[in-house]
């Protein structure tokens, strides 16, 4: 499997960290719905198909990523970059 | 075996050590290895709302003996053929400007060239370098050995290029050089 970096370009999986479900939304800190914040932290659809996920260019730029992808082929449609350089990034691709 | 240009600091020692003593290949050589230590290696990472500021600052460096590599948003790794290039940057960028970080005693930098070098480098690294131009950069890794790969002007109609590797990974890497190397034949200058 090959992710289009926003930064790198196109490279090899092994450059990257998967960094989680980029679904799952914390709850706030001051929530006391233990419920929600257990859903949060262990509760996942391990969809077959289209998957939203967070991923990291740890050997690359570091730059954080949504990459959707399709769990049962691996083909990617989209990768976003996250974070606080993202907008910059976002308004650069334009 | 190299030695720092100028020495700030008592630390002489390369981390390759006895392994990058020139030798000549036994037979023709298709990739050419040597080491330098870098005078002045600094990151500097600048805020998003301060790129622009730290990019001029940056850009007022460029010269001889300066290679300027982006390395990520707001990013940069910079060596320096001379001494002192943290503290100048350290001056010119305060902290709420950029982080500057001196990475130069924490890099070793590997002048890779040769005929074959594109196939030796390719036997174990991930990268697309038919494709990389002179001045072209990539952050990228060897078997989890982080690596900051540029590529050089060709010399005599040779590709080349700088692999900046973690001193601390230095030898192992080099050592890895040395054995994907041999099939195509490796000197050391």
């Amino acid at each position: 499997m090959r992710i289009n970096c926003p930064i790198c370009g196109e490279r090899d999986h092994r450059e990257f960290t998967y960094k989680g479900d980029a679904t799952a939304i914390r709850p706030a800190i001051d929530s006391d719905d233990m419920d929600t914040h257990k859903a949060y932290i262990y509760r996942r659809k391990n969809s077959a198909g289209t998957h939203r996920e967070l991923w990291n260019h740890t050997a690359g730029c570091r730059t954080h990523m949504i990459v959707t992808r399709d769990t049962i082929t691996h083909h990617i449609t989209s990768v976003e970059p996250v974070g606080p350089f993202a907008d910059q990034l976002k308004e650069g691709a334009k | 075996m190299a030695k720092r240009a100028k020495m700030m600091t008592p630390d002489p020692v390369s981390p390759i050590g006895e392994a990058a003593m020139p030798r000549a290949a036994s037979g023709d050589a298709g990739i050419t290895l040597s080491e330098r230590l870098p005078s002045s290696f600094v990151q500097v990472q600048a805020w998003p709302d301060t790129v622009a500021k730290a990019a001029k600052v940056i850009d007022k460096l460029a010269g001889e003996g300066v290679t300027i590599m982006a390395t990520g948003p707001g990013r940069w790794l910079i060596e320096s053929d001379e001494t002192g290039l943290e503290d100048s940057l350290r001056k010119a960028l305060k902290t709420d400007a950029a982080a500057v970080t001196g990475l130069t005693h924490a890099r070793v930098v590997i002048t890779a060239s040769g005929l074959k070098v594109d196939w030796v480098l390719a036997s174990g690294i991930a990268l697309d370098f038919a494709n990389m131009e002179p001045g072209d950069v990539a952050l990228t890794a060897h078997h989890g050995i982080p690596l900051t790969i540029r590529r050089l002007p060709d010399v005599a109609d040779r590709k080349a290029y700088d692999l900046t590797v973690f001193s601390s990974y230095a030898r192992d890497f080099w050592g890895w050089l040395e054995r994907a190397g041999e099939e195509v034949g490796l000197a050391v200058a």
